[in-house]
């Protein structure tokens, strides 16, 4: 069952396209990864979704009604957790978790055991008293999950959650998301980290520059890249290698120099191995050959033609 | 009204907005009247005006932390409307400096200070509340940072007390600057104190009254556009 249904949305901001021409179905307890690199329209889309901005075209149907995204019934039915780290720093965590299970219009003992299990859930409960100004990084995450989890959305909208903080506190959130999946929450997920897509997404979306660019299972996706392979050519000085003649050999799609490691990209049984070996023999030493299993990250190299952490200083 | 009840917790949480909120009302209960006739009021009286309007600006300074926090995007995106978080904050804040005005008043009735009229002194402060809670608000909209508006506004405050008549006479003033005292609140508020120690036509009250009105109406128009980032 499609829980939200995007139609040719389209948002400008001026002169800039941020979404253009979207379409985007999300199911009923999938995990959705939204995948793009910062400015690809990823917070923009979350916002036209949540009735936060409104959009200049196409339709946004949630739960089965058309052009809901402003009704305070659906809104009650779904949950965002924020890019930035929305809580007050005044109020203690619990404070924090009754305000928000106030707006979404809990009340008396309903709210207290809610809060309680909020708390719970994201391995707050010994510091319900305490105020996040005296959290980590990913205590402060963990809160800002809690507030969106007391009301109990079906719909749970994630902008980057794991932004800036510990690799542990990191799993500890990946495992929350899982375990919500599990109790039939909806989740859309979004990030520009692609092993968070591929460890907790049953479906991705890849968007770029407002566009969706494709969708599918991490197999799907993978696999309609498999026709091409990956070379990976350690040598001793990079700056000798003669990318442009690499460049011209047959079924190669993409050279890249990443420190001393050459990356080719080529049609899969082009046999561009021995050549490219030898071409890079002729002007300096190899350290190392390697053939890579392409991952998301890949993907979305081969069908955008940059790597998703690219503008990282460009916020969408 | 959840946004009301934490509103109030998150001002009062801070002990500095305590100690601004309690002891400079009641420090200016004790200030003494002016020998030489000018102010009409004790001094604690004539400049209270000056204290609502930081008060104000630092009580609606919880609003832009919303804003920089991305609160209020949040809120959008929850079954709350605008104009609940907006009129339930603006509640918080009302309430808040009523209370100083009953503090204000009350004790200066029982430290014998000559206060005329009260009641109607109550009235215009409690107007004069409400254009300042307005101005904040508009001039708040304006900064994305609490600091800096917060200092600029001080400067603002020190502007018009000086030109609007609060800290000397505007007839003391060339002609110009006299003239152009009328625009600024804070003149409608010494007109005001005027007339509650002269008590002159009634009418006068209740026009001094509505252009205060007028400008809190004005501000809170411009101050209540939903700025989400």
């Amino acid at each position: 069952m499609t829980i939200a249904s995007i139609k040719g949305i389209v948002k400008r901001y001026k002169h800039q396209i941020a979404l253009d021409y979207v379409d985007l179905d999300i199911h009923e307890g999938e995990i959705l990864g939204l995948l793009g690199p910062n400015g690809a329209g990823k917070t923009t889309l979350i916002h036209c979704l949540m009735g936060i901005i409104p959009f200049d075209k196409g339709v946004i149907q949630l739960f089965g009604q058309e052009g809901a995204v402003f009704h305070h019934e659906n809104k009650k039915k779904m949950g965002l957790v924020t890019q930035e780290i929305t809580v007050f720093e005044e109020l203690t965590a619990k404070e924090n978790l009754e305000f928000f299970a106030g707006v979404y219009g809990l009340k008396g003992e309903e709210k207290k055991q809610r809060v309680k299990e909020a708390l719970e859930f994201v391995g707050l409960s010994s510091k319900a008293k305490q105020t996040p100004n005296k959290f980590s990084g990913g205590m402060k995450r963990r809160l800002n999950i809690a507030c969106a989890l007391t009301h109990r959305p079906k719909l749970l909208i994630m902008d980057e959650p794991t932004v800036g903080i510990d690799p542990q506190s990191r799993n500890h959130i990946l495992d929350a998301v899982r375990k919500l999946k599990e109790q039939g929450t909806t989740i859309l997920y979004t990030t520009h980290y692609m092993e968070e897509v591929q460890s907790i997404a049953t479906r991705v979306v890849i968007v770029d520059q407002g566009q969706v660019i494709s969708e599918g299972t991490v197999d799907e996706l993978i696999n309609n890249i498999q026709h091409e392979e990956k070379i990976l050519i350690d040598v001793n000085d990079a700056t000798m290698i003669p990318i442009d003649r690499l460049k011209s050999l047959e079924g190669v799609k993409q050279v890249q120099v990443n420190g001393s490691v050459i990356q080719i990209i080529s049609n899969a049984g082009a046999g561009n191995l021995d050549r490219a070996l030898s071409i890079v023999k002729e002007t300096s030493g190899v350290v190392g050959i390697q053939a890579e299993k392409p991952n998301l990250e890949d993907v979305f190299l081969t069908l955008t033609g940059k790597q998703l952490r690219d503008g990282e200083d460009d916020p969408s | 009204m959840t946004i009301f009840r934490f509103a109030l917790k998150r001002i009062l949480r801070d002990k500095t907005n305590v100690l601004f909120l309690t002891l400079f009302p009641i420090a200016a209960i004790f200030l003494p009247t002016a020998e030489d006739g000018w102010p009409l009021l004790p001094l604690g009286y004539q400049y209270f005006g000056i204290l609502l309007l930081f008060v104000s600006i630092r009580l609606t300074s919880i609003m832009i932390e919303d804003r920089q926090k991305g609160v209020v995007k949040r809120l959008a995106a929850a079954p709350v409307s605008h104009f609940n978080y907006l009129w339930q904050n603006l509640l918080a804040f009302s309430v808040i400096m009523i209370i100083q005005i009953i503090i204000i008043i009350s004790g200066g009735y029982a430290y014998g200070h000559e206060l005329y009229e009260p009641w109607n002194l109550t009235i215009l402060y409690l107007v004069f509340m409400f254009t300042a809670i307005s101005i904040s608000l508009a001039w708040n909209s304006l900064y994305r940072s609490k600091e800096s508006s917060f200092l600029i506004f001080m400067a603002v405050i020190v502007l018009m007390a000086l030109l609007g008549g609060i800290l000397f006479p505007v007839e003391m003033m060339p002609v110009v600057f006299e003239r152009i005292a009328v625009i600024f609140p804070t003149y409608w508020l010494s007109e005001g104190i005027e007339w509650i120690v002269f008590g002159e036509d009634r009418g006068d009250f209740l026009f001094i009254n509505g252009v205060l009105l007028l400008y809190a109406l004005f501000f809170l128009i411009i101050g209540s556009i939903r700025r989400i980032s």
